[in-house]
């Protein structure tokens, strides 16, 4: 299944506008960061959809020392707020590997899971739809276990975390182009 | 055989009505009144009557005839029956001849015999006369009678001697001739002796010379044999060449048509889901020389009925064998065949 | 000539017997045809599906209404991808009894084979007399009398078209055994998984469970009588046994994590699954009765997909111990796994048939995914498959046919193919997906 360059700009611009669509931030991304990453079979759909930092512009060297460290601590903290809203983690295919622009994401949440003891966190795993039921079972398992393990490394209780995998029943998309399957193996952080 | 027959038959005669009793009683018949005329003649010359009346006899038996069969016996007893005939037939001739001379000698005393008595009648007739007309000369007479009476008794005498000389020169001339005979029979012996040793050795050296040009005839057939046998291999050698030849010739012919068929029946044959690599069917099929399919046999069966069936039914399939239009090709290869149905590559 | 004789022998007595063997080797010694006659080998047959002529039943009395008997063994035999029925407009005759039958016709039309039947209604209930010929050798295969009530016509076709299947290639028909299968809709919005058994053609399918949660996995008992089947009902999976007949479930495994991957054993006893329980996916035998769990496999990778092999001793699974999923085969509970794919990286979920003679395998060749299966004995493999997303095989249980999903036009659809890998025969599809097939065993 080879992808165009033209497919492939697609997917990135469809996968683009779905991550700004559900971040309230409205940051950009760095495009550049994911590209290098992917895998040539798995992952033409430029999935590597995490927002990065967006400090670009922000900073202003006419501020207050104090003013400075205020806003520079506003800014984290919208900033924290704003990574936890980024909820998706993607993976390559037939792996569990958490991507390494995911992990200050997942420290976000670890860290307010951990401010936070009476907040569960429901961690599903799914997998696309390739290969077999059973075995995407056991995948999006793995997937889902390696979220939680991250999270209750950097803060989490096991208390709070619960895992299920869904295998590839429940798409994020339907369809099955790369960029679909791309967004489609996941693992999705349900707080309730 | 003949004559126990005889006796046979004539157990149930009285002995004189047989035959012989009464050839007997005839020829004694004819003799007597033979006998009857000679007798008073001469009765002491006649031969003894029983001798003969048993020759007579004896001629009359019907014996088997003494003839000489020709026989298959080597030449020397041939030799020495003939030479025992000859032999025979001297002795018979000398003894004849010895009887004959007995005849002449007591022909001779019976003369002389006749004559004394003759002379005795003519001396008793002169004497009457005499005695009358010589009485008285009597004295003197006397004289001259009993001189001439000498003279005959020496006559006599002369005559008795040379009748006795006579006879032993007969003797004599007999037991001459007899040596002679004796002598004559040695030295036929001797050069029968010769003859035979040399007939004998040349019986030898023909049988050898036979010998010899048999072994050399026997040579010549080992000979000629071997010559016929090579000209023989020579010629099988070319015609096995020849039919090399045509039969490489028909075995590429053939194999066209063989690679014809099997295409012909690969596309004919489906074989059934059942079938493994593992089953072989085998059928004997016999065609008309039109390619049609006369019968078809299965010789060798897979163990799977369908399978066999499939086989059969791809056979029967062919509306024509593709074959070649060479007859003998035709009849070599392809009136007769097998074909094994032996899945290599299942689907 | 000879083999009847010697059989005739053989039956009159022990020592004739032998003497008719010596007899028949002295004839063979004799006149030893093989050496010098000319034997041609046949080793590959015809690459296409046999001709066969179905010939429309004849009928008297009143016949249900739907499809007619003789369409449906018709597209029975097509199904097996081994049979190319012949048009019944093509016949020079329609004959319905062995007498009408003229060989030379249906040999002109390249036929090897000719069903042909009578149709009676007697009261309530349908019957057929039916015989089959082979065209070639001119022979009636078999011909046979069946009934059966009218409601269940299908019934009796799927039974004629049964013995027709056997007669002609020596195995066993599975036209009257079951699917089970998943369907799935979201055209309202939310999804409806429904999980359905029909014949082997998809008809006649009736839905057992519905649910707005995944249902997956189904797996037939060995006497048909009941499923097994991932739900994720309850929010999480867990494995239910259901008897069809009366419709009763049973929730059979409810641990944390997985519950996955249901496979009976023979006896119907137990089932072996995949639980992750203990910490990852890992391979337990479940007793039905006293619950009670063995644990099978133990290895931090993905262990899943169990399934008995024909021995009923060992058991086929999906592991990716070596960095992807790949079969392997344990040949006893206790025994060290051994891998049998090699192919590619990625091959999962073994059904092995049978004889024991093949395992079929969801197998990745370059991006995409087919349906494979290697020789146990040769280890040769063999891609089966033409299309690319091809999921879930199961063969039927006469080894000779694999129904497997594959996408058709954005939808998930079942197909059937012969187990070699001949002619495609899709099922008909109904709205949406259709996946997770399962061919239910032949009953007796």
């Amino acid at each position: 299944m080879k992808v165009t360059a033209h497919h492939k700009l697609f997917a990135m611009a469809l996968s683009l506008g779905l991550i700004a669509g559900c971040s309230s931030t409205g940051d950009t991304t760095e495009d550049g960061t994911y590209d290098s990453d992917v895998s040539a079979v798995d992952q033409e759909g430029g999935s590597t959809v995490y927002g990065g930092d967006d400090g670009d512009g922000v900073s202003s060297s006419e501020m207050t020392e104090e003013q400075r460290r205020e806003a520079e601590a506003r800014a984290e903290r919208a900033e924290r707020e704003a990574m936890r809203d980024i909820t998706t983690f993607y993976f390559d295919f037939d792996t569990a590997e958490i991507k390494s622009e995911a992990r200050e994401v997942l420290v976000a949440h670890a860290r307010y899971l951990q401010s936070n003891p009476n907040q569960d966190v429901r961690i599903e795993g799914h997998a696309d739809e390739r290969g077999t039921k059973e075995y995407n079972l056991a995948l999006g398992e793995r997937r889902a276990n390696a979220i939680e393990r991250f999270l209750i490394v950097n803060g989490a209780s096991r208390s709070q975390t619960e895992t299920i995998s869904y295998g590839e029943e429940k798409p994020a998309v339907m369809g099955s182009s790369a960029s679909d399957w791309a967004q489609n193996r996941r693992v999705e952080l349900v707080f309730q | 055989m003949r004559g126990h027959e005889r006796d046979v038959i004539s157990t149930g005669q009285p002995p004189w009505k047989s035959p012989v009793a009464l050839s007997v009683l005839m020829h004694g018949l004819v003799l007597g009144v033979a006998l009857a005329g000679w007798s008073w003649s001469v009765p002491t010359e006649d031969p003894q009557p029983p001798s003969i009346s048993a020759r007579l006899v004896t001629q009359n038996e019907p014996e088997p005839s003494p003839v000489t069969e020709p026989t298959d016996q080597p030449d020397r007893d041939e030799e020495r029956r003939q030479e025992e005939e000859e032999e025979r037939q001297r002795q018979q001739e000398e003894e004849r001849r010895q009887a004959e001379e007995e005849e002449r000698a007591r022909e001779e005393a019976r003369r002389i015999q006749q004559e004394k008595e003759r002379e005795q009648e003519r001396q008793r007739q002169e004497e009457a006369a005499e005695r009358e007309r010589e009485q008285q000369r009597k004295a003197e007479e006397e004289a001259a009678r009993q001189k001439a009476e000498a003279e005959a008794k020496e006559r006599e005498r002369q005559k008795a001697e040379e009748e006795k000389r006579r006879q032993e020169e007969a003797a004599r001339k007999a037991e001459e001739e007899r040596r002679r005979a004796e002598e004559q029979r040695r030295k036929e012996e001797a050069e029968r002796k010769a003859r035979e040793e040399e007939e004998r050795l040349e019986a030898e050296r023909k049988r050898k010379e036979r010998e010899r040009r048999l072994k050399e005839q026997q040579l010549e057939a080992m000979a000629e044999e071997a010559q016929q046998q090579r000209a023989a291999e020579e010629r099988q050698r070319r015609e096995a060449a020849a039919a090399k030849a045509r039969e490489a010739q028909m075995l590429s012919e053939s194999q066209k048509y063989q690679a014809l068929i099997r295409e012909r029946l690969s596309q004919a044959w489906y074989p059934p889901s059942s079938a493994t690599e593992e089953m072989t069917a085998r059928l004997q099929i016999t065609l008309l020389p039109t390619g049609e399919l006369a019968s078809v046999n299965l010789v060798s069966s897979s163990g799977n009925t369908a399978f066999d069936n499939s086989a059969l039914g791809a056979v029967k399939s062919l509306s024509r064998y593709p074959i070649p239009d060479d007859r003998d090709t035709f009849e070599r290869y392809f009136r007769q065949f097998t074909i094994e149905f032996n899945p290599r590559r299942l689907r | 000539m000879m083999g009847p004789q010697m059989t005739n022998r053989t039956s009159t007595g022990k020592g004739l017997s032998v003497v008719a063997w010596l007899l028949a080797i002295a004839v063979m010694i004799g006149s030893s045809p093989a050496s010098t006659e000319l034997l041609i080998r046949i080793t590959e047959g015809a690459d296409s599906a046999i001709p066969v002529a179905v010939v429309p039943f004849s009928e008297s009395g009143q016949m249900p209404s739907g499809d007619k008997i003789s369409s449906i063994v018709q597209d029975d035999l097509t199904m097996t991808g081994e049979f190319r029925p012949l048009p019944a407009e093509k016949m020079l005759s329609l004959p319905s009894s062995g007498d009408d039958v003229y060989f030379r016709d249906w040999r002109l039309l390249g036929q090897r084979y000719v069903l042909v039947g009578q149709l009676t209604r007697r009261g309530d209930k349908i019957e057929a007399r039916y015989e089959l010929f082979d065209v070639n050798r001119e022979e009636r295969v078999m011909g046979a009398t069946a009934s059966s009530s009218v409601n269940s016509s299908r019934s009796l076709a799927h039974h004629i078209s049964d013995r027709v299947y056997e007669a002609i290639t020596g195995v066993p028909g599975a036209f009257s055994t079951k699917l089970a299968y998943v369907t799935l809709q979201r055209s309202g919005g939310e999804p409806l998984y429904r999980l359905q058994v029909s014949d082997v053609d998809g008809k006649r399918a009736r839905v057992r469970l519905e649910s707005d949660e995944p249902i997956l996995s189904p797996a037939w008992s060995p006497d048909s009588r009941k499923l097994a089947y991932v739900s994720f009902e309850t929010g999480k999976p867990a494995i239910y046994i259901h008897e069809l007949s009366s419709g009763n479930r049973t929730r059979i495994a409810d641990f944390p994590g997985l519950n996955s991957a249901p496979a009976w054993s023979d006896d119907g006893r137990s089932l072996l699954l995949t639980l992750s329980k203990d910490g990852n996916a890992e391979i337990y035998k479940l007793d039905i009765e006293s619950r009670s769990l063995k644990r099978l496999t133990n290895h931090w990778s993905i262990d899943t997909e169990p399934t008995w092999d024909h021995t009923g001793e060992g058991f086929f699974f999906t592991s990716d111990r070596s960095g992807g999923p790949q079969i392997y085969h344990k040949s006893s509970e206790n025994a060290e796994p051994r891998r049998i794919t090699f192919g590619s990286r990625y091959n999962a979920r073994p059904r092995p048939d049978n004889d024991g003679r093949y395992v079929y395998y969801v197998h990745q060749r370059d991006s995409s995914f087919h349906i494979a299966r290697t020789n146990l004995q040769t280890e040769e493999e063999t891609v089966l498959t033409r299309t690319g997303s091809d999921e879930s095989p199961s063969v039927s249980p006469n080894g000779r046919m694999l129904i497997y999903a594959t996408k058709q036009g954005g939808n998930s659809v079942l197909t059937v193919i012969a187990a070699d890998g001949g002619a495609a025969y899709s099922l008909p599809a109904s709205e949406g997906d259709v996946r997770d097939p399962a061919w239910s065993p032949i009953v007796q």
